[in-house]
């Protein structure tokens, strides 16, 4: 008996060793390693030097792009995660209806998620290219427009784009987060609350969002997380150009490590990058979790 | 019973995946170490040799490991020709072997031998050994004189060539007839063209192709500064990018987009973006590099197409750009035998520039060559390969042996990007200059 119980004590450790060991392995590790190298010095080859304590945090700070780029950052993730969500959600509202091709209009909304990234970036700088894109082509063609039109007139035209391509792909991912909790919504509330003479709004907010909230949680920590490091669709559109007006923190420390080869303020700006995560992941997790225990 | 078979497999797991973690580590780049004492591991007097080629087309990784050098491939001809030394050979794609290099070196498991365009921070950082050390002479004698000068810091030659490339401003010659313009050769000649064909065909054709992108915007400083009588050094060889001449060439060009004779987004249209509006027949003028006729037609483009030289501004020269890439050796304290390496390195450098080998790995990638060994051949096989030795013979290069290139590089970039968005672009100069000075 003894001997069962402390088994049963220490073999859920068992089963979690395989996942500790490599969340240690390849997480932890690179983690710690890129903790050690924003206090050394790296030159430009990669040779890691010394320490130089809060050195490379300090030019990080000071770089010219450094407050252009954190803004841009705040506006990619807020835009991104935000319009993704609200959209996500209507979708999912729309698809939890019953009406015919419901099956077919689930299988295309995952066309997007399913996609590469970088395809979904290439395809969207061909659509919008001014010279011979799919859109003006369209619009050309279908006598909406007379004369071509220049889509990417500017960089903060661009970085629009961007965002819009960030939602886009992003959009069937809440959608399906959502329409798993709105699928394990007992029917028989909504039948209760008609019966009580709740209207749609009333039942949206009484039923439905409180029912789905811990599905929007998952999906809003984790597009935090992903949007925040999405490296693709602004690499592939506009590298960051002009100047890093469109860049945000993972292309930008991209570019200043392997393009200026300022790799020291890039490991600085990576370990900022991932204490930012952290904050906002836990502030959100911790405001939601606290919020369901009072309820 | 159950129990202990769940324990079982769980270790059994534990191992598989600390087992596909290991076999796995030698393909990413961040942990290629792992796969070094095997590979530097002698067998007797054998000798490895680590060496990265980078991927100019969809051919390069055929003709060094597949079956694209007349049905067998660079490593197994030189391996059969040179008993005793083994390559381990990869080709990289341009966009990582910067990543990749860098890791290694941070690894400490840099390659035995790199193919790359920069060499500056190598070997200033001591990680390359000079070129008298491993090359022979009879082929360091057979390098272009010219290109060799463009690798040495303080009187000594840290790489070799292994292939280059140069500029022209290549035209429609079907659109200028059409037009009635002949092909400009200053600057002000440039404009009139510029406006005439945007007249002819009422601005929907772009008489003029500028690249200010991530990707080349310095050559589009050293289209404009060097046809300025400015450039990035002076005639003593010190930094001069705030240089009056180069403030002037990049408000011309500025300007050009400015009057709309040029591609609308120079910040995000590279080069490729231009080749592609040149082939499809929406560009009447873009500088390019002597691939551009294989280019078109790979497209399935079909313009009538010659070449000219880069307009310079009245009174002055235009220069063509060369761009030549390099092949250079690290050095490898651990090498139990520094003679024999440096020999093996020697003999992969023989092998690779023989005419036998060379002159159809240039062809096939459609670059120019870097030993006159080769011309002979390259021009019976192709005579427009003549005409490109001449151009190449006196075009200028980057100044990529001074250190601080990187930082100039982009640092022009920045400026040039910034100067698009409304910025002056003579302080965005003379903020380079400041820093460089710093």
């Amino acid at each position: 008996m003894n001997t069962s119980l402390n088994r049963n004590k220490w073999e859920p450790y068992v089963w979690l060793l395989p996942s500790v060991l490599l969340i240690a392995i390849f997480v932890v590790f690179p983690i710690l390693i890129v903790f050690k190298l924003s206090f050394s010095e790296i030159s430009k080859a990669g040779v890691v030097g010394g320490f130089v304590g809060f050195d490379n945090y300090v030019e990080a700070v000071h770089l010219p792009a450094f407050k252009v780029v954190m803004l841009n950052t705040l506006y990619w993730v807020l835009s991104v995660v935000g319009l993704s969500t609200i959209l996500g959600f209507i979708i999912a509202m729309v698809l939890n209806q019953k009406f015919r091709g419901r099956k077919i209009a689930r299988s295309i909304l995952v066309f997007p998620w399913a996609t590469s990234l970088v395809i979904q970036a290439s395809v969207w700088n061909y659509i919008i290219k001014y010279e011979y894109g799919n859109l003006n082509n369209v619009l050309l063609n279908t006598g909406i427009i007379n004369q071509a039109v220049n889509w990417r007139s500017s960089y903060p035209v661009e970085f629009v784009w961007e965002c819009a391509v960030g939602i886009f792909v992003t959009v069937p991912f809440v959608t399906f987060c959502v329409l798993s909790g709105l699928q394990s919504i007992d029917g028989s509330l909504y039948e209760a609350a008609t019966m009580d003479g709740a209207g749609f709004w009333s039942k949206l907010r009484h039923i439905t969002l409180p029912m789905v909230r811990p599905s929007l949680t998952v999906s809003t920590v984790l597009n935090i997380i992903y949007v925040f490091n999405s490296f693709p669709i602004i690499y592939t559109m506009t590298k960051g150009a002009p100047a890093h007006k469109t860049d945000t923190m993972i292309t930008y420390l991209y570019m200043l490590s392997f393009y200026e080869r300022k790799k020291g303020p890039a490991t600085a700006l990576s370990v900022i990058g991932f204490l930012i995560l952290c904050f906002c992941a836990g502030v959100y997790m911790m405001t939601v979790m606290r919020r369901e225990e009072e309820q | 019973m159950k129990k202990l078979l769940s324990l079982l497999l769980a270790l059994v797991m534990i191992f598989a995946l600390t087992a596909c973690g290991q076999s796995a580590a030698p393909a990413a780049p961040a942990a290629p170490a792992a796969s070094e004492p095997e590979a530097e591991e002698p067998a007797g007097d054998e000798i490895t040799l680590d060496v990265i080629i980078c991927q100019y087309g969809p051919n390069t990784n055929e003709w060094f490991l597949g079956s694209g050098m007349n049905g067998t491939n660079f490593v197994d001809k030189f391996e059969a020709e040179n008993p005793g030394v083994k390559l381990n050979l990869d080709v990289v794609s341009w966009n990582d072997v910067y990543t990749e290099v860098d890791t290694r070196i941070a690894n400490n498991n840099a390659p035995d031998i790199l193919n790359i365009d920069v060499f500056a921070n190598y070997a200033n950082e001591g990680l390359l050994m000079p070129v008298k050390d491993y090359c022979p002479d009879e082929l360091f004698g057979d390098f272009f004189p010219q290109f060799i000068e463009q690798s040495v810091i303080d009187g000594t030659v840290w790489a070799v060539p292994d292939l280059a490339s140069a500029r022209a401003l290549f035209y429609n010659v079907d659109m200028l007839e059409e037009v009635g313009v002949e092909v400009p050769t200053t600057w002000a000649e440039l404009e009139d063209v510029s406006q005439a064909i945007i007249d002819f065909y009422d601005g929907e054709v772009y008489p003029w192709g500028i690249d200010m992108t991530t990707d080349e915007g310095q050559a589009a400083f050293a289209y404009y500064t060097w046809g300025n009588g400015g450039g990035f050094v002076d005639a003593d060889g010190n930094w001069a990018v705030n240089s009056a001449e180069n403030v002037e060439g990049i408000q011309f060009a500025l300007g050009l987009i400015e009057k709309g004779y040029t591609n609308p987004n120079p910040a995000t249209q590279t080069r490729y973006d231009l080749q592609d509006m040149f082939a499809a027949g929406k560009m009447a003028m873009v500088i390019a590099p002597n691939q551009l006729p294989t280019y078109v037609a790979d497209k399935g483009g079909n313009i009538n197409m010659a070449t000219a030289g880069i307009p310079a501004n009245e009174g002055k020269t235009g220069s063509s750009v060369g761009v030549m890439d390099r092949v250079m050796a690290f050095k490898d304290e651990s090498a139990p035998d520094q003679a024999a390496r440096n020999e093996a390195i020697g003999k992969f450098l023989t092998f690779f520039y023989n005419p036998e080998n060379y002159v159809g790995w240039v062809s096939m990638e459609g670059f120019l060559p870097a030993v006159n060994s080769a011309v002979e051949a390259l021009v019976a096989s192709d005579p427009s390969f003549g005409a490109w030795l001449d151009v190449l013979g006196s075009c200028q290069f980057y100044p990529a042996a001074k250190a601080e290139w990187d930082q100039v590089k982009q640092g022009v970039i920045a400026a040039e990007q910034n100067a698009l968005t409304g910025a002056d672009i003579q302080a965005e100069l003379d903020a380079l200059q400041a820093e460089l000075a710093g």
